[in-house]
């Protein structure tokens, strides 16, 4: 199974620039409290083109971060398919997930979510622990942790604590750390959500450089000024797809 | 990046608790390698005593029992039961120099102190006693007495001093050199006399027998118990009642020294358990960056015994220096126990071995369930945590 989610195969998967890099079929996902089942998800079907620039907008609490970690293999659906660059998530098991998140996968959170006790280049470092992408010994990490340091602006920033940078630099970083193994999806949670106006802009146009790089980015948001640039919309509802808004 | 230094950062974080976590276990471990110390250090004292009391064989009367045996060791007074008549017929075994002692209990100033009857003639010889201020009794007669180098600077006794024992005033005639063992506590006085003042008639305590060929040590048994109805113990059976008794001592200090250990276990796992809930969301960071349940549980077992081994090097260090400096006040209670005993903590290279190994074991028993707990939480709901 683990070979299924190695680079190999998924350069074979690659190829045609409009095959879906990501499908959910039917996804429902309940919540159960005491005999109270709650819905976040009632079924969703949905298609993310490889090398897109999308975004995922609803009101709060009608799932859609739910969506994402599911997407991202943080959480499994209690029905329904998720499918990742042609590999079913729910065929898996832990840690045959943890190393799809650990290769393909990059996450961006509202709340940056850094290691406080590790520098900026050391919480890039963390990432690359866990990957079979990454290099394997400390000096070639320490020189790729470098340089997406280098790529979001903040190589001046390397040793800086998260609690000596600002939250826009923040971002950066945990940016830096998604871009650690190299993957081909970016999720992101919000990016801008904690953001002051100047801070937004500037981690909007590390957004949009790395999209333009091929990775294929999706991003969770209320922020329009973010979700104005995608290429495509989707929007949740009451746990449904409510509308797809391609431009 | 590795898991090393990782773990490293986590437990140097918060400096508080990884100093107060350290210092629990330490102490634990502090008292298992100082009980184990002074356990050690007593043992090796009786030996030495045992050794230095002169005698391959006692002999007592037969209805004593274990405890009466071991006061000889003690230093405690014993029951005047033997008659003397033995002495006779254990003399004319080939080979055997038999010493007679009569030990009753007095007191100067108030303390209690050892009055030992001893035969005038063969004393000397036997237990190689030399004067370091007067002279030794002349006649089997003599009312007076000879007191060991301990009681003289004790009580501040010199010769022409007098010691008073049932009423009466016996004159100090010499005192000993020091010996290095119990026969430094003794106030010496003929045996005839001490028979007199404690009217115990012809009876003596026991016999000590030095033999002449010590290989055939039960060959000697069996030729004094042919003659006369007593009982004859060697010096190494009576050795190893001492040491019986004391490793029933041993057990319950190493009793304490395990509930330390528990309790400084509990700790870790309570160290532990607050570090998952405080770092979920660490955890969830990790697991959404790739690292595997087992990555998360091999980093909180190895922070575990990370704390196991800093807490059992401490912990020997504190625990070696607590022996060491602890043994002559300890030595205050162990010296009435022991009369003219000298403790010192006995630290085996093994011993701090051993603390160190269980310290780093139960630190990794103590951490499985906290490790077992973190790498069980789902990414999205250590992620999700506020």
């Amino acid at each position: 199974m683990n070979s299924s989610i190695s680079n190999d195969t998924s350069k074979n998967v690659k190829g045609s620039e409009n095959e879906a890099i990501i499908k959910t079929h039917d996804l429902v996902k309940t919540y159960t409290k005491g005999k109270i089942e709650t819905y976040a998800l009632r079924g969703v079907s949905m298609e993310i083109p490889r090398g897109s620039f999308s975004c995922i907008i609803g009101p709060s609490g009608h799932g859609k971060s739910t969506l994402m970690h599911l997407i991202g293999g943080l959480d499994r659906a209690s029905s329904g398919d998720v499918v990742i660059d042609g590999i079913k998530i729910a065929d898996l098991n832990d840690n045959e997930l943890s190393e799809l998140r650990a290769s393909k996968i990059g996450f961006v959170f509202q709340f940056f979510n850094l290691l406080q006790n590790l520098t900026a280049v050391e919480n890039i470092e963390t990432a690359m622990m866990f990957s079979k992408n990454a290099p394997g010994n400390s000096k070639e990490q320490r020189v790729k942790a470098l340089e997406l340091l280098r790529l979001v602006g903040l190589e001046d920033k390397a040793h800086a604590k998260p609690n000596e940078l600002s939250g826009g630099q923040q971002q950066r970083v945990s940016i830096a750390r998604s871009l650690a193994n190299d993957p081909e999806i970016l999720l992101m949670d919000e990016p801008t959500g904690n953001l002051d106006s100047k801070s937004e802009e500037e981690v909007l146009d590390q957004l949009l450089k790395i999209h333009a790089t091929g990775k294929t980015v999706v991003i969770v948001t209320h922020n329009t000024e973010v979700s104005d640039r995608a290429e495509i919309l989707y929007e949740v509802r009451d746990g449904k797809l409510n509308s797809v808004t391609k431009r | 990046m590795n898991t090393f230094k990782l773990v490293v950062r986590n437990i140097t974080r918060r400096k508080g608790r990884f100093i107060f976590t350290l210092l629990g276990i330490a102490i634990g471990m502090a008292a298992f390698v100082a009980l184990l110390a002074l356990g050690g250090g007593m043992r090796a004292e009786i030996r030495n005593q045992a050794h230095a009391m002169g005698s391959n064989l006692i002999v007592t009367p037969t209805d004593w029992c274990t405890f009466d045996q071991i006061s000889i060791f003690t230093g405690e007074p014993l029951p005047a039961s033997l008659s003397i008549s033995v002495l006779d017929e254990i003399r004319s075994i080939d080979g055997i120099l038999a010493a007679p002692y009569l030990t009753q209990a007095s007191a100067i100033d108030m303390t209690p102190v050892a009055v030992i009857g001893v035969e005038v003639g063969t004393m000397q010889e036997f237990s190689n006693w030399e004067m370091a201020d007067g002279q030794y009794f002349s006649t089997d007669t003599d009312r007076s007495v000879v007191l060991g180098s301990d009681i003289a600077d004790q009580f501040d006794l010199g010769v022409g001093q007098e010691v008073t024992i049932r009423g009466e005033g016996f004159p100090v005639i010499g005192v000993l050199e020091p010996v290095g063992n119990l026969d430094d506590l003794g106030v010496y006085l003929p045996i005839p006399v001490v028979q007199e003042a404690f009217e115990v008639d012809d009876n003596i305590s026991y016999i000590g027998v030095q033999v002449e060929n010590v290989e055939e040590i039960e060959s000697y048994t069996a030729a004094i118990l042919d003659r006369v109805n007593v009982a004859v113990s060697s010096d190494e059976q009576l050795l190893e009642s001492v040491l019986a008794i004391l490793g029933s001592v041993e057990v319950t200090l190493q009793a304490v020294a395990a509930i330390s250990l528990i309790a400084a276990s509990f700790g870790i796992i309570n160290t532990m358990m607050t570090a998952i809930y405080e770092r979920r969301r660490e955890i969830g960071i990790l697991r959404s960056i790739g690292s595997k349940r087992i990555d998360i549980f091999k980093i909180f077992m190895l922070e575990s015994a990370i704390y196991g081994l800093l807490g059992g090097v401490l912990g020997s260090i504190i625990g070696a220096l607590v022996s060491l400096f602890a043994a002559p006040t300890i030595m205050a209670g162990f010296d009435q126990i022991m009369k003219g005993a000298s403790l010192e903590a006995n630290i085996e290279p093994m011993t701090i071995v051993i603390a160190i190994g269980l310290s780093v074991a139960i630190a990794v028993v103590a951490g499985l369930y906290p490790a077992w707990k973190a790498s069980n939480l789902t990414p999205v709901e250590a992620i999700s945590y506020e």
